[in-house]
């Protein structure tokens, strides 16, 4: 009974797991930039949904419906205004963009809601616990996994079934051909952006009533988030699919198993991957 | 070959002033300047990485950390230990680290190896907060410093000036050799490397391991940095291992330049000064520091290296040496 509810702990982190690496991955595989900046977001998400459920209303549903939109425009409006100048300058600086964006949001959110944790309460049905088989389990976790179930299946619809999908599954492949045909790839790519951006910040909001709010979240999510996007293959959201379980699931039993080392067992695992299959478990060969 | 002698001339001048900044200025300011002197050989070897062969790390921390604690651990657990076998200790952890993880991540590059460099410098750090026993978690290692043995003579370094000197001696000198190395075949054929490999591998040249030893190289550098900041604030804590850590020496070096050698120098100058007089004024330094960043990385791409270069040339008309205009040739490759 224990293992089951130390699984069901396991999914519900992979859930969150899945939603940040879901766009960093795509982010990635799309522009080539690492975004270090995304889990910036993801934490920028949560302390929004903080205010929104403290100070304006209680109800985590226009949370869920304000911040990801707030958060798409901040996206749009970084992609075009600070990231798409410094594109013709290479990777470092793209990369350098994104670090140095990710510090002074960290920095902001800080000196705005200040250094301690805050806690994010919710009311109603994911306030409660569900009985089964004879155990007692908070409905907020499941409520998180179909979240990630949910996005996770409207993103394959768009991108293996839509127009844009095929549109932005060609620009990952080769982005100057698709422009030489025609399509406005700088405007995708900046939408791209501001959608993984915008499910950051959903991701955040969903974060935030479970692990309440503080400013190391970003890093500790960041982390665990470009390990997924390693073990999985860059650029591959049937890889971040299984490395977010695999990863949720091993932080899960580690704490069970081995206590004080279930912080590194992530990275030996991508150590691991790193040795056997350097182009992570689904990623392409030639890199 | 003038130029070089004239380097080695502004170096020594240099060395010289700082041999009599201990009469000129005050405690504090001397403590700040050995400072300046231990990050200003973090980030050169960060910039060798950075700027001569291309290769962006968020993982510098790592041994810079390593070897700090190596050295603590080394006076904590060997009391008999003498200074130097025990930066020598610091040193050898960051070669082997060093050696191990080039081994495993110099077949990735760009992002890729920017990532993995990350989530080594991240494995590194959860160790230094679990390992409680070992590395005193969040409280970190306090060490008192050992006397300098030399053979003939036991001269103690618990002084600030002592220590001073020691630190402008040996990390002084090694900044020297790290200059002097930039200029050797090996230094040339890094530099060559970043700008067209697949040229390099033609020519017999086997790039992954020239990749190994100067990853190996920039590690050990960042060691004996990491040594002195221990041995310097005679404490040593997971800060040292954290990306924090390595954002502050990008920073530094960033804001410098990373085409010139003495890009970084200058700006470990500027970030300790300017970090010291800001947080003076005000707790929200670092935000200002942040918007300085983006601000240099949307501006000011080349650093202040790069503005001062560019002043110089509009002065003194195009008088650029060769050295320059190597590094500073095709840099969107990095």
């Amino acid at each position: 009974m224990e293992i089951l509810i130390f699984f069901l702990h396991g999914l519900g982190y992979a859930g969150l797991l899945f939603l940040v690496s879901a766009g960093l991955t795509l982010i990635f595989g799309m522009m080539n930039i690492l975004n270090f900046a995304h889990a910036a977001m993801y934490m920028l998400g949560a302390y929004l949904s903080y205010s929104i459920m403290n100070h304006f209303t209680g109800q985590l549903w226009i949370s869920l419906l304000i911040c990801p939109v707030a958060l798409f425009i901040i996206g749009a409006l970084v992609q075009r205004f600070l990231l798409r100048p410094v594109h013709k300058l290479g990777h470092v600086h793209e990369l350098l963009m994104t670090f140095g964006l990710a510090y002074i949001i960290t920095e902001l959110v800080q000196w705005y809601w200040g250094n301690y944790p805050l806690a994010v309460n919710v009311d109603g049905v994911l306030n409660s616990t569900v009985h089964v088989i004879g155990l007692t389990y908070p409905v907020y976790r499941i409520f998180i996994f179909l979240c990630a179930i949910v996005v996770g299946t409207l993103m394959a619809l768009i991108l293996y079934k839509t127009r844009l999908g095929i549109i932005i599954r060609a620009a990952v492949n080769d982005s100057e051909m698709v422009n030489a045909l025609g399509v406005n790839v700088p405007l995708v790519f900046t939408g791209v952006f501001a959608f993984g951006t915008a499910l950051s910040g959903f991701a955040g909001v969903i974060a935030a009533p479970l692990l309440s709010v503080f400013p190391g979240m970003a890093h500790e999510i960041l982390i665990d988030a470009f390990v997924v996007i390693v073990v999985g293959g860059f650029g591959s959201l049937g890889g971040a699919v299984v490395a977010s379980l695999i990863i949720g699931l091993l932080q899960s039993f580690g704490v069970l198993l081995i206590p004080q080392l279930s912080m590194a067992l992530a990275y030996l695992l991508m150590v691991i991957v790193l040795i056997i299959k350097p182009s992570g478990l689904f990623g392409e060969e030639s890199l | 070959m003038k130029k070089q002698g004239n380097i080695f001339i502004c170096m020594s001048g240099l060395i010289l002033a700082g041999a009599l900044m201990p009469v000129i200025l005050s405690q504090y300011h001397l403590y700040i300047l050995t400072e300046i002197i231990i990050f200003s050989l973090f980030a050169v070897s960060y910039n060798l990485l950075l700027g001569y062969a291309g290769l962006l790390s968020f993982g510098h921390a790592l041994f810079f950390g390593l070897s700090g604690f190596a050295t603590a651990l080394a006076i904590i657990h060997f009391p008999g230990l003498t200074l130097l076998s025990t930066v020598l200790i610091g040193l050898a952890a960051s070669i082997i680290a060093g050696f191990v993880i080039g081994a495993l991540l110099l077949r990735h590059k760009g992002s890729y190896f920017a990532l993995l460099t990350l989530a080594f410098s991240a494995l590194f750090y959860a160790v230094a907060v679990k390992w409680y026993s070992v590395t005193g978690g969040d409280n970190g290692l306090n060490i008192v410093r050992p006397d300098l043995n030399l053979g003939f003579a036991s001269i103690s370094v618990s002084g600030l000036a002592h220590f001073y000197y020691l630190t402008l001696i040996v990390v002084g000198a090694t900044i020297i050799f790290c200059w002097y190395f930039t200029q050797t075949a090996m230094g040339k054929t890094v530099l060559l490397m970043r700008d067209n490999e697949k040229r390099m591998q033609f020519l017999g040249y086997n790039t992954n391991f020239a990749r190994l030893i100067l990853f190996t190289f920039t590690g050990a550098l960042a060691g004996l940095a990491g040594s002195f900041y221990a041995l310097h604030f005679e404490f040593v804590s997971h800060m040292a291992v954290s990306i924090n850590m390595t954002t502050v020496v990008l920073l530094m070096t960033f804001v410098g330049g990373t085409k010139k050698f003495w890009g970084p120098i200058l700006g470990v100058f500027v970030y300790i000064i300017f970090q010291n007089y800001l947080s003076d004024l005000t707790d929200r330094w670092a935000l200002i520091m942040g918007f300085i960043f983006v601000f240099m990385v949307l501006f000011v791409p080349g650093g202040l290296s790069e503005v001062i270069v560019k002043i110089q040339q509009r002065l003194f008309g195009k008088r650029n040496d060769n050295g320059v205009k190597y590094i500073a040739s095709e840099e969107g490759n990095l």
